[in-house]
């Protein structure tokens, strides 16, 4: 809201510099965003943000009331007319059929207005506050608006029927033409102004076109009334209509200020348009009263809260600035009487934010709470994500933070989504469900990178995946790692040759997550994702617990993402890779006796996977084979088709006794033999 | 044969003698060794060497060979330019660097923040992001129909949770399970339908605060985040408090920090409005506590001169690397 600093001096005197108060008002809670200087006529904005809670703060006098008690100076009150002495309006009446929607209810017929002309001030200061003048009665009310916060509304008295007013939810299927031409239909808990026949404003929100004022008209029926907040937040947000009078009715006016806007505007509209008749106020309803009048608040209440003794008369004195009526019982008690403008206002805690605020949260000191050892570490969880991020990050991929909102878009609604989490509101772009797999997240980034000029993107997150769970009703989150390799392992440099990312690659970073976690005994199967090129997907679990799957990017996806290349893509569930790693590794003691290595190549079919021949090696060890490795693989050149050849390097050693070469080599025949047999193996010749 | 041998070598001991580079090594060995070479050549004809010299002449130019070889060796590493390790050295080629991965900035802002708090025995908690109105709402004091929510607009899932708009939620959660004294931190992701532009995004970063035990005051609550923004922004760093409301605690402050010439909002805190402790069962009249958010991007958009949010979830390689 802006502030007009010559309009604050109808109240109060501000001593210059303004800037000054305005980092006073800052100090204190009502933020002056910024100062803004004007010539003709000079006068200084400011650009005042509000808090919800202090409506209060919505208008001039309100403003001019909190200098007050800032500076500790004298506020003068609004020039008011006396409203005595008048004669009802012959015929009015005014009924109110809804006292949940319209506790109170004033108005006041004005006949004869002579003058139109607003008064340059007038124009001025709205202007300055960005209201562009329109007619008097209308400038008057909006003046009047932000001069002390009570919206107002004034009908062509003409145009009412019957003498009329009622306040009453709509009829069934209402319809209603607004000031601004546009037709709405009205709601059931809307709250409307109607006459005898027809609505004429929704309350509190808009006015109607059929009863819209003009520059001619010479009758008015002046509106001034409180309208529940709930209740005018409801009908604004329903029809999604806001207006000046909307925010201040839903933030709630003070109900005295409904009496007050009305005198207020009643004193200008006499001056101003010099009407030939002013009818005595006509009312409905009772002013709403607020639910605590008065707090009792105790000294030492203060001082444990804020830590900082302030004398309780320096208490008293500062609630007194306040507008707030100060009792004391015994010294360093008191009870205060609470004004109808500051409902926010109900227990001791309020009071004394007012007290710091007033005292200044600067002239608080500054202290550390008595330290005790901590006793609490960092949860494994987020142990296990550091060295996992350190690891990929080290090992050359980079980290990404992507939306956990996403789309449809290359998932599969019976497959992927069919547990997934779904947003009622989404806001754009069809982000409606909650991923439950980060691959096409991994994809967007690897696209626009791939746009961007990058030959190899090697990306990972660390974030939730969502999923409805069949036994809680809750959602399950699910702290998961992914893993997505695109283009080349690792650049090219004038010593080395770059080469293609494989699913081996990928498969190593998994592997390596596993083992840093220290996860033993993996199993490795394939596994299908609709998402993954058939055949190419595998899980690793250890023991029946699933820890990981991994896989190649289906060529669908990777045209629907433009991607020329493979993309490798991994998820690791770090939620379960936790349940399964060690908490303290146990020292191994290595073999002191010498290692014999042994190279064993063959020939297989394809169809022979090569974790299966390490397993049958192992197996036929004796205890013997600490380690088999595969060191190559290839195919073609001698190697029939349809076969590849494996080599193996095998490393025996016991951990009792030094091996002879030459059982070793029986050994290595046996095993060499078996293989040859049982998987039509033959050995390479070359 | 053997006199051709005997000139070879002793025209080679005069060439080797005239030799002052490299080049002239090479051009050597070439004139001597390389396939047209004069002592390859007269490898050539021991073919036609009579059988009974055959073996005395292969040796003697195996011999010569030897020493032709040896002596080229000797020669590259004496001349200037030579094969030395000193002379291959070229200090101004680039080293072959190890991958270049990253962190993302996000992670590493929180980290920090978070390493602060716990070296001031704050402990880093977390809390789901799919919630329940109680915890993001209501236990928070926050009226369902109310202005005060206009801050927090939500999203809300098909099952009636919504994503939480704040890492508040898990002060609640932290306060239902355990009994004080606390002090946690809870770093997370939270979500508002804002529409995306240079400074506003639907989902985002906060990390929240809370410490509660049975004298923690006002005071305690400026010396412990002014001590958190000297240790983060540096010790020079000016800050004011400024009274502010929040719904969840009384009294209300946000954080300044000077920064240029203007002041920049960069935490909201307060104590614990006793409402709080009403929801989560907390005896009101014996506890008190302060609490505490701030927004991960914000700062880390501050400390880094990042103009756009968007940098952080748009994942360009350019960006990412540049905080590694």
């Amino acid at each position: 809201m802006k502030i007009s600093t010559n309009w604050l001096k109808d109240f109060v005197e501000l001593a210059p510099p303004v800037a000054r108060i305005a980092e006073r008002l800052t100090l204190a809670g009502l933020e002056v965003k910024k100062c803004e200087s004007l010539t003709h006529p000079s006068d200084t904005l400011f650009e005042i943000e509000i808090t919800s809670n202090r409506p209060d703060w919505l208008s001039h006098w309100g403003v001019a009331r909190e200098i007050a008690a800032v500076e500790n100076i004298a506020l003068k009150n609004p020039a008011v007319d006396p409203e005595t002495g008048r004669t009802p309006p012959p015929g009015w009446k005014i009924q109110i059929k809804d006292a949940g929607g319209c506790p109170y209810y004033t108005g006041v017929l004005i006949e004869g207005i002579t003058e139109h002309k607003t008064p340059d001030f007038i124009v001025n200061r709205l202007l300055a506050c960005g209201i562009r003048s329109i007619s008097l009665i209308v400038d008057i009310t909006n003046y009047v608006l932000l001069e002390v916060g009570q919206p107002l509304h004034a009908f062509d008295a003409d145009l009412i029927r019957g003498k009329e007013i009622i306040v009453r939810k709509p009829k069934q299927g209402e319809k209603f033409t607004l000031i601004n031409g546009a037709e709405i239909e009205l709601k059931s808990d809307d709250l409307v102004i109607a006459d005898s026949d027809r609505t004429v404003a929704l309350a509190g929100v808009m006015g109607g076109k059929d009863s819209e004022i003009s520059d001619k008209t010479r009758n008015i029926f002046l509106e001034s009334a409180f309208f529940n907040p709930g209740r005018v937040r409801k009908t604004s947000r329903t029809h999604q209509l806001s207006s000046d009078s909307s925010y201040r009715f839903e933030r709630r006016v003070d109900p005295e200020g409904v009496d007050l806007g009305r005198s207020r505007a009643i004193a200008l509209i006499q001056k101003y348009a010099k009407p030939r008749y002013i009818s005595a106020v006509i009312k409905a309803g009772e002013k709403p009263q607020l639910d605590v009048k008065t707090i009792h608040l105790r000294a030492d209440e203060v001082t444990s809260v804020l830590g900082v003794e302030i004398k309780p008369s320096q208490i008293a004195l500062i609630l007194g600035r306040l507008s707030l009526h100060v009792k004391q019982h015994m010294p360093g008690s008191w009870t205060v009487g609470i004004p109808s403008f500051r409902p926010d206002l109900m227990r001791p805690i309020d009071l004394i934010e007012e007290i710091a605020r007033i005292y200044g949260y600067e002239n608080i000191p500054e202290t550390l709470p008595a330290r005790e050892p901590l006793t609490v570490g960092e949860s494994p969880r987020l142990v296990l994500e550091r060295k996992v991020r350190h690891l990929l990050s080290g090992a050359g991929l980079c980290e990404t933070v992507t939306f956990s909102l996403i789309s449809e878009d290359g998932l599969s609604p019976s497959k992927d989504l069919q547990h997934a989490v779904q947003i009622v509101n989404p806001l754009q772009h069809g982000l409606h469900w909650m991923r439950p797999t980060m691959v096409t997240s991994l994809l967007n980034v690897i696209q626009k990178n791939v746009n961007a000029g990058a030959d190899s993107v090697p990306v990972f997150e660390i974030a939730n995946t969502y999923m409805m769970s069949d036994q809680q009703k809750h959602p399950v989150e699910e702290r998961t790692c992914a893993i997505a390799l695109y283009g080349k392992k690792a650049a090219q440099t004038w010593l080395d040759t770059a080469r293609a990312v494989t699913s081996y690659d990928l498969k190593g970073f998994v592997e390596a997550i596993l083992g840093n976690a220290g996860c033993a005994d993996l199993c490795v199967a394939k596994a299908q994702k609709s998402y993954f090129a058939e055949g190419t997907g595998e899980e690793i679990r250890a023991w029946q617990t699933p820890l990981a799957f991994l896989g190649q990017v289906s060529a669908e996806l990777l045209k629907m993402w433009d991607l020329k290349e493979p993309v490798y893509y991994a998820e690791i569930s770090l939620e379960k890779l936790l349940t399964q790693s060690e908490k303290t590794r146990v020292f191994k003691e290595w073999p002191k006796y010498p290692a014999i290595e042994r190279d064993l190549s063959l020939v297989v079919k394809e169809s022979v996977r090569g974790g299966d021949l390490i397993s049958e090696i192992r197996g036929m060890g004796q205890g013997l084979i600490r380690e088999v490795e595969l060191f190559d693989l290839f195919r073609g050149k001698r190697v029939p088709k349809g076969c590849k050849n494996l080599a193996f390097r095998m490393i025996y050693q016991s951990a009792e006794r030094t091996l002879v070469s030459d059982e070793v080599q029986k050994l290595h025949d046996r095993i060499a033999q078996t293989l040859v047999q049982k998987y039509q193996a033959s050995f390479q010749t070359s | 044969m053997k006199d051709q041998i005997s000139r070879v070598e002793r025209e080679a001991r005069e060439d080797l003698s005239r030799i002052d580079s490299v080049d002239a090594v090479e051009a050597f060995r070439i004139a001597y060794l390389g396939k047209k070479g004069k002592l390859t050549d007269l490898f050539k004809q021991l073919g036609n060497v009579p059988a009974e010299e055959k073996k005395a002449m292969g040796a003697e130019l195996n011999r010569v060979k030897q020493w032709l070889e040896l002596s080229v060796e000797e020669c590259r590493k004496k001349s200037p330019g030579g094969g030395t390790p000193a002379a291959m050295f070229d200090e101004t080629l680039p080293g072959i660097r190890p991958p270049h991965g990253s962190i993302h900035l996000l992670q590493q802002t929180i980290q920090e923040i978070s390493w602060i708090f716990n070296r001031m025995g704050f402990e880093t908690v977390e809390g789901p992001e799919i919630e329940t109105e109680f915890h993001n709402f209501t236990a928070l004091n926050i009226p369902l129909d109310h202005p005060s929510r206009d801050a927090f607009d939500t999203f809300y899932t098909t099952h009636g949770q919504l994503l939480r708009s704040q890492t508040s939620t898990v002060q609640i959660r932290v306060m239902k399970e355990r009994k004080p004294p606390l002090k946690i931190i809870a770093p997370g992701r939270v979500y508002r339908p804002d529409t995306v532009d240079a400074s506003h995004s639907f989902m985002f970063h906060q990390i929240e605060g809370l410490m509660v035990d049975n004298r923690v005051t006002f005071s305690d609550l400026k010396g412990v985040l002014h001590l958190f923004l000297r240790e983060l922004f540096g010790s020079q760093t000016k800050i004011r408090f400024r009274p502010h409301f929040f719904p969840f605690t009384e009294p209300s402050v946000e954080i300044d920090i000077q920064w240029g010439k203007g002041w920049l909002e960069i935490l909201g805190a307060g104590s614990v409005d006793p409402n709080v402790f009403d929801e989560v069962g907390y005896d009101k009249t014996a506890v008190k506590g302060f609490a505490f958010g701030l927004g991960v991007e914000r700062i880390a958009m501050l400390r880094h001169g990042i103009q756009d949010i968007r940098h952080f979830y748009e994942n360009d390689l350019r960006f990412l690397r540049q905080f590694s």
